[in-house]
């Protein structure tokens, strides 16, 4: 009967496949196919299974039931290495269908049907065992040895499916919460970093717990998000940044803040394991959103036994890791002259002579060289976290709480994150299992700094003239009689910018955020080898914001009062899906593993602002005080349907077959609503199949290809009004943005080829993987001349190749009982090719922006992903131009000044171990790619930068350049008109301050001591120094070698940007990033 | 078989709900439609909104402040030398094309007025009311746009087509006095409407605002009459004949303002802004005129330095490192009058009046337009003579000056314009005097000047008139960034936007073709003859 029941399955999808080619409205029907098939088959279970072992009378099918069992095994299982049950493992038999699971004891029971069998023992974090048995060895012990990086190993992949890492027919790599939780950030994805070959991460300089850019084999998706998709504990959890992320320099988008992810809050010590399937292969079956690729996390489950705590306590105290190099010879003012009044630093050269300084006093004038290094404080982070772990045969409950505390380097910037986690698992019946989780994250983030230009903290702070001392600058406000508190600065006016005491201490930024997700799951254990699982999960927060600008703050407290708003971001995804899954012998040699399953997915999102754009009493921050109040509103909803099968036949255990299939149904997109996507994977375990030297210990080729569709934001289908509200009854305004009607949904076709060897009993190892990716019909808001009323359309259209190799290397150079030294080098190189844009769409923007005020990231078609366009000096055969003043002449149009993606990257992690000493070394480098620099440009225009002090004299530089009409320049100008000409004010020709991203740091380093005979409470203890982010090894230079005064070397950090969006590769007022070093301790009882 | 289905019954149930997530995918879609549309937007509009979309048509292209600021401030208004640039790390003042400041004034002419005034005049009754007005204020955005670059997308604009024809000046020209003529023409017959209601935000509140249109209208026509009298005389002078004859604006009460309100910034005024954000000070130039006239405006006009106490104007073209010495600096020269902000000395910074209302046009330029028609010999209604010197009274009254003996004294006042005392040393700028001269071509500099001075703060028109007349003669500016207006020359108009390079460059490639030189800001427009 089942096997009839699968091959009908396969029948009516075969006809499926066949009725989609003539009918675009095919997909339809396969959903219509399996709703009964998945109706009938559960209901037919059920009833069969309330008859073990007697005949069924089914009047749909004539079903028999199996053989009864030749014999029954019994058995327990154990970790070799500590003797502790092992709980969760598989039990499977070679050739035979009965499949099992070991409860919490570690103990299980098997049918076996012919006389003799082998056990096939599978559990995460160990080698698969086998174990013989008969009828006369009908109890087993069986010990299972932990894995490591070995063959056996099993992964958890899509869908939450455990699968042993040799069956995979796409690479995935995992990484142990141990890996995570010891040398920590206040946002855990940045400890990825270096760990997974093909996984790059951008931190954001908003301080601790911003936005962290995730991105996975390269750029695919022009407007679309490229980040990564989290799963945690097989349900796709919200990384989205309900507060936008700034994409333009002048930090206009999103207010200069850029807003916080959602996997940010999840609490590393919850961690179990981490799977990272990086092409679109492995994700297929959790759609559209999987296209970047997925990373999996498998959180901690309580277990049965005795109750174990386990408490991780951290301390790090973060620097500032690399500052700007400034002058230090000349002093505020221009032209050579001391002026108190200008904001730059083009004054007399300083020699102690008596100047009137900003404040009015007469004193001598001083360079202050650390005057920006020592604005920022020492930042700290705390971290505790326990968890408890209990529980019996029947019930096992996991518990944890984790506390954040982590102090930026601007001052009274910190975050505060609490995590409450609760998780049960309750065993109902022998067959109904049931997994319950709820997470609670209070996350507060207390001002935030903003990025870009315009005002933000780290834009004020650039701008402090280099004899400006911080101790002046501290009195950053005048109060008068009424309270009234206005600032002081050392330049007349300036429209924009400010000081930045007054930035810290009287404009504020606080995000509170209360998010809950929540879990049920039931599993129905059909017959030993189907079950059924329904699952339930909603993830939800709330986001709340508040902005408060003091009375009397430039650029932002524009009506008397001050300013003040508070939003409200509300997200929700409820998720429900069924999800079949079995597995069959279909002969010996040949077995199926199937999963089928639906699912309903819907996502709403309601943000709210309230704006007290002036108040009626100054500086009272609440919207009470409103003398104008505002109200921006949008609301989205959206659901996705879908219906997702795969099957993976499997040949004597060394050739595999995967076949995966999904249908997607979107509200977004227009009738019929559908797309339809599949996907084709193969693996051959070479080393199994032939017989191989000795000393190559496994062998494996993989393949496969995938296409992943997407459907797009919501209401883009029809043209649409808007209220404008305003003081004279109002307006409504068309939408610049023209719809798209005929929305189709995008596209990608991956293609990805792997091999993997291990060799001299894996003391080496090697895993290479290619791909290719195609993403098609991108949907593409395309500027539009403003001419046609319009100022972007939407257009579908588009074709980025994405090309990579991925290279795993891992080597043992010694082990042994005392000294143990593990190698794994990681490298990846991506590829990106822009094939095919839009007819008539030469250049697209990837911020918001089209105002290039340094440099823009961009696509243009035969070009590839970040492109960096900006303004280049003009040349003349292949001389430099400057004009009749002997002043760089500027290129007619914005060209390309470089790419922000690195090359390739190389990560070296060294791991010793000995006896109770460990030491861990992550080297990261990156190699290639460039970054524009606002400030650098800023600093020159300001006469800050250390590159300034050369040529101060008038007529002391003469550029080896020609006039436009091919003379020979004679002309002669000093610093300020050539660093002026090249960085005007906020627009800096790109060319000027564009670095080689290379950079080569000491990412990770961490010094371990587990301490031994411990009292007998103790389970183990250890503790760590670790450091993260300690300083560079290598660090690229400007691209331009200015003919007389070189090239600079990049003094910052080009891993940081405004946030995870897709504008990167811009560097404009940022906060440095920072070093941290800090002490770790774990404690188990 | 019941008994053993009771047992499971639970079991049985369990799955059935979950089964229920499937089960409601087949009717599901249907909501699809309705879950797409956005609530918090308008996906239709009918009549009942077109008063709505007239007032966002109104207000787009008078300019938010931060459109304002580089749109016009920036550029038109440091051309005209009304007023030089302040702001440390702006170049446009020296020539200096910022092609990123471009769209400022474009864009909200063709993506926030252009749809919403083509869906009226579209959805409208062709002999309505609205119909006409909207065609009005169709020409005064367009005239600013074409006046800044020549062709310009005009007969295809707001079309929604993937790319848009540019036309050439002549003809958008043509078209404008044809819609001029129709509207004007149209409304008489709707006299005592009030289309629009209050949501016309420049007449509505007018006790004829029909009559306001027409009388704005033919204003604008004859206007732009004299912008092409040194290009095609005889058309020049039948429009202007037929705008004057139709009725032009006479006093002050015709005279169009946009209102200004503090309930969102977007509404605030742009000029009071940039002055607030202290972009601006008084030009030599006008402090040569306005100082050796001992004219009464200036106190209105511009407000003592913060330092000095006294008036004092600025060169443009200054280099930063100029603008820092104490003669030259926003310390020691005059910001924008009170009327735009007052310096506190309270908050140690400017205090803006946001709700200021905006200048659009005023009757004093049609009295100076048509003394420039009476000298070149038009049927003006009027003699050059009395047409400027009431010119001037209605442009004194129009700022608050009642001293009607004041206002006769300076009409007879033989003074000239005084060298400014500046950090060039300036001579004076010129040397026109108030009272009417005896020869026609210092007449024609005189009304030049006057018209000049009376247009105050429209920097867009004040350029326009300094580059078709080279009148009044203002001072070069000190220093010229822009290879293209080497030292002495003036700026004459606006390159081609990049984004229109980027999204429509074969229309911008003919366009340049229209353009009959270089695409650059030393190329002349069509009407701009010596």
């Amino acid at each position: 009967m089942h096997l009839k029941s699968i091959f009908k399955f396969r029948y009516y999808a075969e006809i499926d496949m066949a009725n989609r080619r003539r009918s675009p409205y095919a997909e339809l029907s396969i959903f219509k196919m399996l709703l009964p098939i998945l109706l009938l088959t559960a209901s037919v279970n059920l009833r069969a299974n309330a008859n073990p072992g007697k005949m069924g009378n089914d009047p749909v099918n004539n079903h028999t039931m199996p053989n009864l069992a030749a014999f029954t095994v019994t058995g327990k299982v154990t970790d070799k290495a500590t003797g502790k049950p092992v709980e969760g493992a598989t039990i499977t038999v070679k050739g035979e269908s009965g499949i099992t699971a070991t409860d919490q004891s570690g103990k299980f029971s098997i049918n076996i049907k012919s006389a003799t069998a082998t056990l096939v023992i599978s559990s995460i974090g160990y080698q698969v065992g086998e174990k013989m048995v008969d009828e006369k060895n009908r109890e087993v012990d069986i010990q299972l040895i932990a894995a490591g990086k070995d063959m056996g190993e099993v992964i958890v992949t899509a869908l939450g499916i455990q699968r042993s890492v040799k069956s995979l027919t796409y690479s995935a790599q995992k990484i142990g919460g141990d890996q995570i939780n010891e040398a920590r950030d206040a946002n855990f994805t940045n400890t990825l970093s270096g760990k997974v070959a093909g996984l790059t991460i951008t931190s954001s300089a908003s301080g601790p717990g911003s936005a962290t850019r995730v991105l996975l084999r390269g750029n695919r998706s022009i407007q679309g998000s490229n980040n990564a998709l989290f799963v945690v504990d097989g349900v796709a959890i919200d990384n989205s940044t309900p507060v936008k992320q700034v994409t333009d320099d002048a930090g206009s988008n999103g207010g200069g803040h850029s807003g916080s992810d959602g996997v940010s809050n999840i609490n590393p010590d919850d961690i179990e394991s981490i799977s990272v399937l990086k092409g679109a292969a492995g994700a297929v079956l959790y759609g559209s959103r999987a296209a970047n690729g997925v990373i999996i996390i498998t959180t901690k489950k309580g277990k049965s036994g005795k109750i174990s705590v386990n408490i991780n306590s951290g301390v790090t105290m973060d620097k500032a890791m690399i500052t700007p190099e400034f002058q230090n010879e000349y002093s505020q003012g221009a032209g050579g002259t001391f002026s108190a009044i200008t904001s730059g630093s083009w004054g007399a050269k300083i020699a102690g002579q008596n100047v009137t300084d900003w404040t009015g006093t007469a004193k001598p004038l001083t360079a202050y060289p650390d005057n920006f290094k020592d604005f920022f404080r020492t930042g700290s982070s705390i971290n505790n976290s326990v968890s408890m772990s209990s529980g019996n045969e029947k019930i096992q409950s996991y518990l944890s709480y984790a506390n954040t505390l982590a102090n930026g380097i601007v001052d009274h910037n910190h975050l505060l994150r609490n995590v409450f986690n609760g998780r049960l698992g309750w065993n109902i019946t022998s067959r109904l299992t049931a997994d319950a989780k709820v997470t609670y994250t209070v996350q507060n983030i207390y001002d935030k700094p903003g990025v870009g230009g315009d005002g933000m903290v780290a834009a004020n702070i650039y701008r402090i003239p280099r004899s400006v001392s911080l101790e002046d600058i501290s009195h950053y406000q005048n109060v008068n009689v009424v309270g009234i508190q206005t600032p002081t600065y050392w330049t007349s006016s300036d429209p924009v910018y400010m000081n930045p005491y007054w930035t810290i201490n009287n404009t504020h930024r606080d995000e509170y955020r209360n998010r809950v997700t929540g879990l049920v799951s039931l599993k129905y254990k059909l017959t030993n080898w189907l079950n059924i699982q329904g699952r339930v999960s909603n993830d939800s927060y709330n986001d709340f914001i508040s902005q408060k600008y003091a009375n009397n703050t430039v650029n932002y407290a524009r009506v008397a009062g001050g300013y003040y708003a508070e939003g409200t971001d509300y997200i929700s995804e409820r998720n429900i899906d069924v999800l079949l899954a079995g597995n069959n012998s279909i002969t010996n040699a040949l077995k199926v593993t199937y999963n089928l399953g639906s699912s309903v997915l819907t996502r709403g999102m309601r943000h709210r602002i309230n704006i007290a754009d002036g108040l009626g009493y100054p500086n009272k921050f609440d919207l009470t005080y409103a003398s104008t109040l505002k109200v921006e509103a949008a609301t989205t909803e959206r659901e996705l349907q879908s219906v997702y099968g795969n099957a993976q036949f499997s040949f004597k255990d060394y050739l595999y077959l995967d076949v995966s299939a999904r249908n997607d149904w979107s509200s977004t997109l227009p009738e019929p609503y559908s797309y339809f996507y599949p996907s084709v994977g193969i693996s051959a375990l070479l080393s199994e199949m032939t017989t191989m030297p000795s000393w190559i210990t496994f062998s494996k080729f993989r393949g496969s290809l995938t296409k992943v569709g997407n459907d797009a934001d919501p209401y883009l289908l029809s043209q649409t009004y808007s209220y404008i509200r305003g003081g004279m009854g109002g307006y409504i305004g068309s939408s610049s943005t023209k719809s798209i009607g005929d929305l189709k949904p995008e596209l990608t076709t991956s293609l990805e080829l792997g091999t993997e060897w291990r060799f001299f009993n894996n003391r080496l190892g090697i895993d290479l993987s290619y791909y290719k990716t195609n993403s098609k019909n991108q949907l593409l808001r395309v500027s539009a001349p403003a001419s046609s009323g319009y100022s972007s359309i939407f257009v579908n259209a588009g074709n980025i190749e994405n090309k990579g190799i991925e290279l795993m290397l891992t080597v043992k150079p010694i082990t042994g009982k005392g000294l143990n030294w593990d190698v794994a080098l990681n490298y990846a190189k991506n590829k990106n090719k822009v094939i095919q844009l839009y007819p008539g769409v030469s250049i697209l923007y990837l911020g918001t922006s089209t105002n290039v005020r340094t440099a823009t990231p961009v696509i243009t078609e035969g070009g590839s992903y970040g492109d960096l366009y900006g303004y280049k000096w003009l040349t003349r055969n292949g001389q430099y131009v400057v004009n009749a003043q002997g002043a760089p002449v500027k290129g007619t149009a914005i060209e390309k000044v470089g790419n922000f993606n690195p090359d390739f990257s190389l990560a070296l992690n060294n791991t010793f171990s000995y006896k109770n000493w460990s030491l861990g070394i992550l080297v990261d480098g990156k190699f290639g790619g460039e970054i524009t620099s606002g400030s650098a440009g800023q600093t020159a225009y300001g006469g800050t930068a250390a590159v300034t002090s050369k040529y101060r004299d008038a007529g002391s530089l003469v550029l080896s350049a020609v006039l436009e009409d091919g003379s020979k320049n004679t002309t002669a100008i000093n610093a300020e008109k050539f660093w002026q000409t090249v960085a005007q004010g906020d627009y800096n020709w790109a060319e000027f301050f564009t670095f080689d991203a290379t950079t080569v740091r000491l990412r990770e380093l961490s010094f371990g001591y587990e301490f031994k005979n411990l009292p007998a409470v103790f389970k183990s203890a250890k503790l760590s120094l670790v450091g993260r982010n300690l300083f560079f090894l290598f660090r690229g230079s400007s691209i331009l070698d200015i003919p007389g005064i070189g090239k600079r070397k990049m003094d910052f950090d080009p891993e940081v940007s405004f946030g995870n969006s897709n504008y990167q590769g811009v560097e404009y007022y940022n906060i440095p990033s920072t070093r941290s070093m800090g002490l770790n301790l774990k404690l188990s009882f | 078989m019941n008994k053993k289905i009771k047992t499971t019954g639970t079991m049985k149930i369990t799955f059935l709900l979950l089964l229920a997530g499937i089960i409601c995918f087949t009717s599901c879609t249907k909501s699809f439609k309705e879950m797409n549309t956005d609530a918090t937007k308008l996906s239709a509009v009918t009549k009942s909104e077109y008063p709505f979309m007239f007032a966002y048509a109104l207000m787009s292209p008078t300019l938010s402040p931060d459109n304002f600021e580089v749109g016009e401030g920036t550029v038109a208004g440091v051309y005209s030398q009304f007023y030089s640039q302040a702001a440390h790390s702006f170049p446009t003042d020296r020539y200096v094309i910022v092609q990123a400041w471009n769209p400022a004034m474009w864009n909200p002419v063709y993506t926030q007025a252009v749809p919403q005034l083509k869906t009226i005049i579209e959805g409208s009754d062709a002999n309505s009311a609205e119909t006409a007005i909207a065609n009005i204020w169709w020409v005064w955005c367009f005239h600013r746009l074409t006046d800044q670059f020549g062709p310009i997308p005009y007969f295809e604009a707001g079309s929604g087509q993937r790319y848009v024809q540019y036309t050439p000046q002549d003809s958008i020209y043509f078209d404008f006095f044809k819609k001029l003529d129709a509207a004007a023409t149209t409304l008489k017959n709707h006299s005592g409407e009030k289309p629009f209601g209050t949501y016309d935000l420049v007449f509505g509140k007018s006790a004829n605002p029909v009559g306001a249109w027409i009388k704005f209208a033919n204003t604008l026509r004859l206007r732009l009459a004299l912008r092409i009298s040194g290009v095609n005389a005889t058309l020049a002078k039948q429009q202007a004949e037929a705008a004057v004859a139709g009725g032009v604006m006479t006093d002050l009460a015709d005279d169009a303002y946009m209102p200004k309100s503090t309930a969102s910034y977007n509404e605030y005024n742009g000029l009071a802004v940039t002055a607030g954000w202290d972009d601006i000070r008084m030009s030599s130039s006008m402090e040569s005129i306005l100082k050796g006239y001992n004219d009464p405006r200036l106190s209105i006009y511009f407000q003592p330095s913060v330092a000095t106490g006294t008036y004092e104007g600025v060169r443009n073209g200054l280099f930063t490192s100029e603008k820092i010495i104490d003669i030259n600096s926003r310390l020691f020269n005059s910001n924008l009058g009170t009327r735009w902000c007052s310096w506190s000395t309270v908050k140690n910074d400017w205090v803006t009046n946001y709700n200021v209302p905006q200048d659009i046009m005023h009757c004093a330029e049609a009295y100076f337009l048509k003394a420039e028609g009476a000298l070149n010999g038009w049927s003006m209604g009027g003699n050059a003579k009395d047409l400027y010197e009431t010119g001037i009274r209605m442009s004194m009254t129009q700022w608050g000056i009642t001293d009607a003996t004041a206002i006769t004294n300076y009409i007879a006042s033989i003074a000239t314009p005084i060298a400014p005392q500046d950090g060039q040393s300036s001579p004076a700028v010129n040397d026109y005097p108030i009272k009417w001269s005896a020869t026609t071509s210092m007449q024609y500099k005189q009304v030049a000047q006057q018209k000049w001075l009376a247009l105050f703060p429209d920097g867009m028109e004040g350029w326009a008139g300094v580059r078709r007349t080279n009148l009044p003669a203002l001072y070069p500016i000190v220093h010229s960034e822009n290879t293209d207006l080497p030292a002495g020359t003036f700026i004459k108009r606006m390159p081609f936007l990049d984004a229109e390079k980027q999204t429509n460059a074969d229309a911008v490639t003919k366009a340049v073709q229209m353009l009959n030189g270089v695409d650059n800001a030393a190329t002349k427009l069509w009407w701009d003859k010596d």
